[in-house]
């Protein structure tokens, strides 16, 4: 399961978001070269509200614990911002934070 | 703390070699002896034996030979015989002069200050003055050193993944040595932040920053403290960062620490075969490794195909190609490409880009000659004067009116 950092801040109505996700990003070409299990984050949501403010599809081209950033006008401090990150074999993990 | 106990005089042969002579004068010779009665009380005397001086038989730790010394004590380093006399060995050190050198802190706790501090703290503290270089949440990938990552999670037989197993699972990646995987004990981490960063103006953190700033790391490496994890309100102080124990704590062989330390170092080296391979110190007529019965020849290898076909073909001439004066290139803007264009172009390195509106009006918020000012004395991951020592601060004036002027609204 992958684990996450998570940071938001918001300043003048725009939230600042970074977060990090640990996961080898190893697809199958790089996992038969390693020897090791395909494991790689498909998918990474972000949520603010219930409301979905950053959405991307992921694989194997991403570095080893990949780390997003943007900015959104979707929420203001308090609010928590979840993220929900799918893998290759379909399981998803959530984690939440609020935002400062 | 500094212990010059006997010990430790073979793992730090060199520091040592120069702190016994502050400490015991030990170049001494026998005509030394009576220079005691006419020294002021706090000059350093000779001791009145002469050491004996032989090589012994025992190896160094390292395999190289050893001396021995007055007392029983043996080195790696020969000593300079000659007699010292007239050869003034200063005073000694005062105990305020001792205590400012005397910074380090042992893994028991011994030399770490009072403070606390919070991940949290941290946080914030991280964010702006070392993410700049060290990558955010300590991930690297700005050309400074990774400070969390590696995986030093656990694999699927429960092995906790650090520097000395990253390998035999399988993985082809080289270790990543971080603190979490690499590093062993906790109280470094404090002392080296204390002491060594944030790189362009060390020892500028106080000892609450410094714990705060230690707590996130710890945090970000997933560090668990007396079975705890590490929120954002865990607040660090001396007596739970001794509690720490860091993934690759016994990773590391042999093992250095305790008074057995040397004895365990020399065994281990005396077994070169198995924990180095083999090999036997050499300096000339050297035989490759398989040749110890001083038959096989020497394996050097030569290169035996030069390569010349090359464009443009190898030159030995070192000049650079002659610089063109560019008239239309102001003197600022020269200087600006030479010490801060580096940081300065773009975003990447967290410096406001030149040319990014948004960005200098920000900065010029707190008005122009404190930026100015920030430029010279440096701030966060901008070293003062862009790390250019040779700019007058009048050059550094002029570079920062040109940077503000090319990040202005064209109309
Ligand atoms: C200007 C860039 C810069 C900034 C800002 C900076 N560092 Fe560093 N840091 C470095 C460099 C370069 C090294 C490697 C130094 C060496 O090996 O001699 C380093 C090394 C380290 C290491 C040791 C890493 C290892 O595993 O060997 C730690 C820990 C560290 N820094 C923490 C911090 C902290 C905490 C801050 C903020 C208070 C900070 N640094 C700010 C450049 C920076
Ligand atoms: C090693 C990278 C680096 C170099 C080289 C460098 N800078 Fe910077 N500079 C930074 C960073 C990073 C910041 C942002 C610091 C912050 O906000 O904490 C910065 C900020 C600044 C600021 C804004 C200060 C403020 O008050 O916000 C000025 C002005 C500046 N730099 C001028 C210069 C000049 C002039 C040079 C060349 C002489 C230079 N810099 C070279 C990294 C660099």
């Amino acid at each position: 399961m992958a684990k996450m950092k998570i940071k938001a801040k918001e300043k003048k109505g725009v939230v600042k978001v970074k977060a990090m996700f640990t996961s080898l990003m190893a697809d199958k070409e790089e996992a038969e070269k390693k020897k090791i299990k395909v494991d790689y984050i498909r998918q990474i949501v972000a949520k603010i509200n219930g409301k979905v403010v950053y959405e991307v599809t992921t694989s194997g081209f991403m570095a080893e614990n990949p780390l997003i950033k943007f900015k959104t006008k979707g929420g203001k401090k308090g609010d928590k911002i979840e993220f929900t990150t799918t893998d290759n074999n379909g399981k998803t993990a959530t984690s939440k934070k609020k935002i400062k | 703390m500094f212990k010059l106990d006997r010990k430790s005089i073979l793992i730090g042969a060199s520091a040592f070699a120069s702190t016994a002579l502050l400490f015991t004068g030990c170049l001494s010779s026998s005509t030394g002896v009576d220079e005691k009665a006419s020294a002021p009380s706090n000059a350093i005397t000779a001791p009145s034996t002469l050491g004996e001086y032989a090589i012994k038989n025992k190896t160094a730790i390292d395999g190289g030979v050893t001396y021995v010394r007055a007392n029983g004590v043996e080195t790696a380093y020969a000593y300079n015989q000659q007699s010292t006399k007239g050869v003034s060995f200063g005073r000694r050190a005062t105990p305020n002069e001792i205590k400012a050198w005397d910074l380090d802190a042992l893994p028991d706790g011994t030399g770490l200050p009072e403070g606390e501090g919070t991940v949290e703290e941290g946080d914030e503290l991280y964010e702006a003055q070392c993410a700049s270089c060290h990558g955010e949440f300590g991930a690297g990938g700005k050309g400074y050193p990774q400070l969390t990552g590696g995986n030093q999670s656990k694999d699927e037989n429960g092995v906790v993944i650090t520097l000395k197993n990253q390998r035999v699972y399988g993985k082809t990646d080289a270790p990543k040595r971080t603190i979490g995987t690499y590093w062993p004990k906790a109280t470094t981490l404090f002392t080296y932040i204390r002491d060594a960063m944030p790189y362009a103006h060390p020892k500028s953190l106080t000892d609450n920053e410094t714990y705060a700033i230690t707590a996130y790391l710890l945090a970000q490496n997933g560090i668990k403290i007396d079975g705890e994890e590490m929120d954002e309100e865990y607040a660090l102080n001396k007596e739970k960062l001794v509690k720490v124990v860091l993934p690759n704590n016994n990773g590391f062989y042999p093992n250095i620490d305790g008074p057995n330390g040397p004895e365990n170092v020399r065994a281990f080296f005396a077994d070169r075969a198995k924990n180095i391979g083999a090999g036997v110190r050499c300096m000339k007529d050297c035989k490759d490794p398989g040749g110890q019965d001083g038959k096989t020849e020497a394996g050097v290898v030569k290169i035996k195909y030069e390569m010349s076909d090359v464009v443009p073909p190898y030159s030995t001439v070192r000049d650079l190609p002659p610089e063109v004066e560019d008239k239309t290139v102001s003197k600022a803007e020269k200087m600006y490409n030479q010490s801060c264009k580096l940081c300065h172009a773009t975003p990447q390195m967290g410096a406001p880009a030149v040319g990014d509106i948004d960005a200098w009006k920000d900065v010029l918020a707190k008005g122009f000659d404190k930026v100015v000012i920030n430029a010279i004395t440096g701030m966060g991951g901008m070293p003062p004067k862009g790390g250019n020592e040779d700019l007058t601060n009048t050059d550094v004036k002029l570079i920062v009116e040109f940077m503000v002027d090319s990040s202005k609204e064209k109309h």
